[in-house]
């Protein structure tokens, strides 16, 4: 009985806006205080943070990301792209759809991607004749795509909370990460032939200016993804040479971005990454005290009794994931819900890695989800067009980006056949 | 409410200070790991467990100052729908929450500090290792002040947007 008032107190408090990790930290003291477990023991839980080894990957990704979304990149990226995608049909699109993917990977989808390149590409966009709703719908889903290509922040969240290897995971990503690139770009494609969208010729002078004006941005990606892939180095210390390199392209060579203002950019990205850490923490308690009470147990009882088939179970965990990925966020509903689910799909027979991938699909999709994924309330306010008029236009690329999402969730192989 | 505000924005520049501090030395630390281990295959013994309690130190130092700039993650689905004074009261008893739960925190990591005083091991530079730990009761307990200032402003201040303001005028 009081324990179901707790439950209504948390929801209700979540709902009006209390931070996230305050009312999980809120519902772990009542559980303990309600079986006598010491309070410090939370503080226990939320200081073995500091034993998990990968998570300094964290803070330096996120760093990098930001001096990336500081600087000049994405206009650089853009303009590359352009001179060697250009002259496609739908060339324009596909170059958004790809700079994105490469962007959030390297921000770690945290509504950057957005910020940063929603502001070239969309005019961009509108000056080559395609229409608003298929410009803006494509800049708005876009915000999150990319986030299963390394190195981006929620696969390595994930990695740590399921306590799945990192690497596999990584390479778990890139197919399915691929297969929403394509069938996205697909769809622009033949957006563009019926809407008849002019082209731009390829031109080799431009794409060879293109290349030495993002000369030093571009072994980024070959470094960091190559050295971790070869097994050269870590992830953590891929991101701590990502950190060093991205900060010397940026402040030395390039210039875009001065020494004055690093202070201000390390703030901002840290005060995200505190964001992240508390919930990691306050999560872990919460899912331990859970764990010992056998709810997970519990609740895997109660879906074996009602659901028979893993099809069933797979569409169930889907329909869940999209509301969470739409209400939570991609960083919350990962760490409260993976592993409170982890156990129940690995008794379903599903791959950890697998669910990896799942589960990051649909928190990405979920996003862009109406009435509430947090890419429509970013592009509502970077665009400034009412969020109304973005549900609209974010239809047909969330159809899409649901169809890719049945592929990779019925077809395991997708994701495992590269790691075997 | 003046002397509040001098007092959150020396700390505020002192967390600036040393976040900037605390990760230009994670930064250097992980990177030097890297060059000895694969150039001299050799490496620092404390170099690692360095890097681990800056991450906290600095995660935590930005989650206190996430409680200052309004940016930890919320659902604010309510906040939409309903008129100005209305989410202005639902504000205030989030904050007041924020800073109860934020206080037991406080309380709990005190506690859990002393008793690592009295039976922890040395953690690195010969350090005790409740040193490293400080930073849990002392972020905490300036989230509770921060929570509790913001829940005295959301309430007592005429304005409808108070807290807004407030904020817009610290950055």
């Amino acid at each position: 009985m009081t324990l179901t008032l707790a439950v209504i107190i948390t929801v209700v408090l979540l709902l009006i806006g209390a931070p996230i990790f305050i009312v999980i930290c809120g519902l772990t003291l009542y559980l303990f205080y309600s079986s006598q477990i010491d309070f410090s023991a939370i503080i226990v839980e939320i200081y073995r943070l500091a034993t998990t080894p990968v998570l300094v990957a964290i803070p330096l990704f996120t760093f990098a990301g930001y001096l990336l979304s500081e600087s000049g990149a994405a206009r650089r990226l853009i303009r590359l792209s352009n001179a060697f995608l250009g002259w496609l049909p739908g060339g324009l699109a596909v170059i958004a759809l790809c700079t994105c993917a490469v962007f959030t990977a390297l921000t770690g989808a945290t509504g950057l991607t957005i910020i940063a390149l929603g502001g070239i590409l969309l005019p961009a966009m509108m000056r080559a004749r395609y229409s608003e709703p298929f410009s803006l719908g494509l800049v708005t889903t876009s915000g999150t795509l990319g986030l299963l290509f390394p190195p981006s922040l929620p696969l390595i969240v994930y990695a740590v909370v399921a306590k799945v290897r990192i690497d596999h995971l990584f390479i778990a990503g890139i197919l399915p990460g691929i297969l929403l690139v394509v069938l996205l770009s697909a769809f622009s494609v033949y957006q563009s032939l019926r809407t008849e969208v002019p082209r731009s010729r390829f031109q080799l002078n431009e794409v060879l200016e293109a290349l030495k004006d993002a000369a030093w941005e571009l072994p980024l990606p070959a470094v960091v993804l190559g050295g971790i892939y070869s097994g050269f180095f870590a992830v953590s210390e891929a991101a701590a040479i990502s950190a060093v390199y991205v900060l010397l392209v940026e402040t030395v060579i390039y210039r875009d971005i001065s020494f004055r203002a690093l202070p201000g950019i390390m703030r901002q990205s840290m005060v995200l990454v505190g964001g992240i850490l508390i919930i990691l923490g306050a999560a872990m308690g919460l899912t331990n005290y859970l764990i010992d009470e056998q709810i997970p147990l519990r609740m895997l009882a109660f879906f074996k009794a009602h659901i028979h088939s893993k099809i069933i179970f797979l569409m169930v965990l889907n329909g869940f994931l999209l509301a969470v990925g739409c209400t939570m966020g991609i960083f919350s509903a990962l760490v409260v819900v993976v592993p409170l689910l982890g156990p129940i799909a690995q008794a379903y027979g599903i791959d950890p890695l697998h669910l990896g991938i799942i589960f990051l699909t649909n928190l990405e999709i979920g996003a862009s989800i109406p009435p509430l994924g947090i890419n429509l309330f970013i592009a509502s306010m970077r665009f400034e067009k009412p969020v109304l008029r973005l549900y609209v236009a974010s239809l047909p690329f969330i159809a899409i980006l649901l169809l890719a999402l049945a592929l990779i969730t019925y077809w395991p192989s997708l994701s495992l056949m590269l790691i075997k | 409410m003046n002397r509040w505000q001098r007092f959150d924005n020396f700390i505020s520049r002192l967390e600036q200070l040393m976040i900037s501090v605390l990760l230009g030395v994670m930064i250097l630390a992980a990177f030097l790991q890297i060059v000895l281990r694969n150039f001299f295959s050799t490496g620092l013994a404390w170099g690692d467990p360095l890097v681990r309690y800056l991450v906290i130190w600095v995660g935590f130092i930005g989650a206190s100052l996430a409680v200052r700039e309004g940016k930890h993650i919320t659902i604010e689905i309510v906040a939409h729908w309903l008129p100005a004074r209305a989410n202005r009261y639902l504000r205030s008893v989030s904050h007041l929450f924020s800073a109860l739960v934020c206080g037991l925190l406080s309380w709990a990591a005190l506690k859990f500090v002393r008793v690592e005083a009295l039976m922890g091991g040395p953690a690195i530079f010969g350090l005790p290792s409740w040193v490293p730990q400080i930073i849990l009761p002392a972020a905490f307990g300036i989230m509770t002040l921060r929570f509790g200032a913001q829940f005295g402003i959301e309430l007592f201040t005429d304005s409808s947007s108070g807290l807004k303001r407030y904020q817009n005028l610290k950055t």
